[in-house]
């Protein structure tokens, strides 16, 4: 027991100040863009009622929520998705003449994950919600921000996978299949098994064209064919009208100028009680899960009691930030570039300095160390500091570059001189 | 271009799966050194190849430390990882079985206090539980499961039945068959997605050799 004050439970962990630069700075980009396309961020409790989450569409099973009381006797849960909670403001809060609603958020989850295997309990998602509007073209705009969201936080090799559950549902409906029978074959297809789809298949009732699409569909991915593909093997409206809200959504990703991210799969048949149109995934290299979940739920705020439809999509950020590290794709963000070293006598030239500098855009730390320039230097390479600001005395000041031990004599007069005139006065 | 990998499950089955990715044409001559190498590669098509034990295949899959993994439909339905099965090796081919000694089969159907010896404790409470809808109690053992009935641990055992022999010898048969297992290719979801074309046409060759 000793140990557990020295370890982190499993599933959670630190972030050291590099980690959680690299994690805010790919936030902060995607964050400017969410908000350039006229998403507000908004911000949820970290844990809610039970029953925001558990619903007959349930997005989670029960069994990976972090459940608890509170005193008065009622389930509380930890947030183990983002869409419920904001679907429970959004339809408390807000009126049909507020319609559509662009809300974005940046939260951690947490899922009782199994053990050892390697997967977090407690992540970070960063994600979009337009609610209010069901249409190709909010289908669309929310995928093109997906991918310039994923564009801008660096990665460049991904795509983004679209998949319609209609069409699915439609070929169902055309089978006349049992709900438990089409439950069997989602299971089948969604995990492209196509030896267990074609044992399942033979065993039901379903005639030829229809049985060929079915045993055809964990195969119906890749480029725009697939939809001609498909097409040319159904009759049904639903599946028909599906595929033409896909091509359409698609010509409108081409005015976008993102089709190259694009790809289709009508074989993504997972959550079909949760989703009720567009579906989509992003990919990457660099991790075996996808980044981006997303898709249409318009039955999800009609359980909190206002019926608005709704599309939009998650960022799993941890995952993305270790594709990113592992396709060595560098996060450049900010690090302290100046220390500053003073004597008891120019302390005040010192401090009103530096934070003239820092005015400037520069990161200054105050050095603690006393005057000992040598002890200063070696800190500020363990450390990276790049450069050193030494006020010698109040007038006095040298300015010292600790990679290459360069030394520049300088007055404090000077240095505010030159402060004023540049970015990076010291030219360190 | 991207390495392809493969994780492949030790023994005979990845012997089997050599020769026939040969026959394919996706070959690898290090393969067939004796060495202590953990990765074999073939640089002109790019593709790495590594075995594992048989349970741990799916979850190098399943984390894409592999793209594709041949590993048993035993160690599939087993492990539950999050993967797509796409194609039917045909070897390595036996069945999943409920055995025990002859006079268990009248407890086996009313017994509710049955208790099943196995290795494949998810696989053993999936048709318990859920397809003959009865209660059991499971026992998870690590090997030589047949031990489990002739010493009196447990009434039967789930486990793989290739020829039976073994079962006779030990004066146990095959009571029920849960289903049939072989050999199978499994992809990560996301590789199959990335690699689209390269994996689509691996599978393809590999098809057309198996007939």
């Amino acid at each position: 027991m000793k140990q557990n004050k020295l370890h982190t439970p499993e599933g959670v962990r630190d972030l050291l100040p590099e980690e959680c630069a690299v994690k805010l700075e790919v936030q902060k980009r995607i964050e400017t863009v969410f908000h350039r396309y006229g998403f507000y961020t908004v911000e949820t409790p970290t844990f809610e009622y039970y029953e925001v989450f558990a619903n007959e569409w349930g997005s989670i099973q029960p069994k990976y929520m972090y459940k608890f009381f509170d005193r008065e006797g009622s389930i509380l849960t930890l947030r183990a998705d983002m869409t419920p909670p904001i679907a429970r403001m959004a339809a408390a809060t807000y009126t049909q003449k507020q319609m559509p609603l662009r809300l974005c958020y940046f939260g951690n989850t947490f899922r009782y994950n199994e053990k050892y295997q390697g997967k977090l309990r407690e992540f970070t998602q960063a994600g979009v919600e337009l609610i209010g509007v069901n249409s190709n073209d909010a289908d669309a705009e929310v995928i093109a921000l997906a991918v310039n969201s994923l564009l801008i936080a660096g990665i460049t090799e991904f795509q983004i996978d679209i998949g319609q559950v209609d069409f699915f549902i439609g070929i169902i409906e055309e089978a006349g299949l049992t709900d438990q029978e089409g439950e069997l074959l989602q299971e089948l297809i969604d995990n492209k098994d196509y030896i267990g789809l074609e044992e399942a298949v033979e065993e039901m009732d379903i005639d030829g064209t229809l049985k060929e699409l079915i045993l055809d569909l964990p195969k119906l991915f890749g480029s725009m064919e697939v939809l001609q593909k498909a097409r040319a093997k159904t009759e049904n409206h639903k599946a028909i009208n599906a595929l033409e809200k896909l091509q359409n959504v698609y010509e409108i990703l081409c005015a976008y100028g993102v089709e190259k991210y694009i790809s289709f799969d009508l074989g993504m048949v997972t959550r079909l009680n949760y989703y009720t149109g567009i579906i989509f995934r992003g990919y990457t290299y660099g991790t075996g899960v996808s980044i981006v979940d997303g898709g249409r739920y318009d039955g999800l705020l009609g359980e909190f009691g206002q019926k608005q439809p709704a599309v939009g999509f998650a960022i799993m950020l941890n995952e993305l930030i270790g594709a990113m590290e592992r396709q060595q794709i560098p996060i450049l963000s900010w690090s302290v570039d100046t220390l500053l070293v003073f004597t008891k006598n120019s302390l005040k030239q010192a401090l009103s300095c530096g934070d003239i500098l820092r005015s400037e855009g520069m990161y200054v730390e105050n050095s603690l160390l006393g005057e000992d320039l040598n002890l200063n230097i070696s800190y500020a390479e363990e450390k990276g500091i790049g450069g050193i600001v030494f006020f010698e005395d109040q007038e006095r000041v040298k300015l010292i570059n600790t990679v290459t031990r360069e030394t520049i004599e300088t007055t404090v007069n000077e240095l505010l001189k030159q402060a004023s005139k540049e970015d990076e006065p010291c030219g360190i | 271009m991207r390495y392809l990998t493969f994780a492949l499950a030790k023994g005979r089955l990845a012997e089997q799966t050599m020769e026939l990715f040969e026959s394919a044409g996706y070959p690898c001559e290090q393969m067939k050194e004796k060495s202590r190498k953990l990765i074999f590669v073939n640089e002109d098509l790019k593709l790495k190849f590594f075995l594992a034990k048989a349970s741990d295949v799916p979850t190098y899959v399943e984390y894409g430390a592999a793209d594709i993994g041949v590993v048993g439909k035993d160690t599939i339905l087993e492990e539950r990882r999050n993967l797509y099965e796409v194609l039917n090796l045909g070897f390595g081919s036996c069945r999943m079985a409920v055995a025990g000694p002859i006079d268990s089969k009248e407890k086996l159907n009313k017994s509710c206090n049955l208790r099943v010896a196995t290795k494949y404790p998810n696989i053993a409470s999936d048709y318990f539980y859920h397809k003959k809808k009865q209660t059991v109690e499971i026992i998870k053992l690590n090997g030589s499961v047949e031990l489990a009935p002739i010493v009196g641990l447990s009434e039967v055992i789930v486990d793989i039945v290739e020829t039976g022999s073994t079962l006779k010898e030990n004066g146990l048969v095959v009571l029920e068959e849960i289903c049939p297992i072989s050999a199978r290719m499994v992809v990560n979801r996301v590789s199959m997605k990335m690699q689209y074309e390269r994996i689509t046409k691996l599978i393809e060759a590999v098809k057309e050799k198996l007939g």
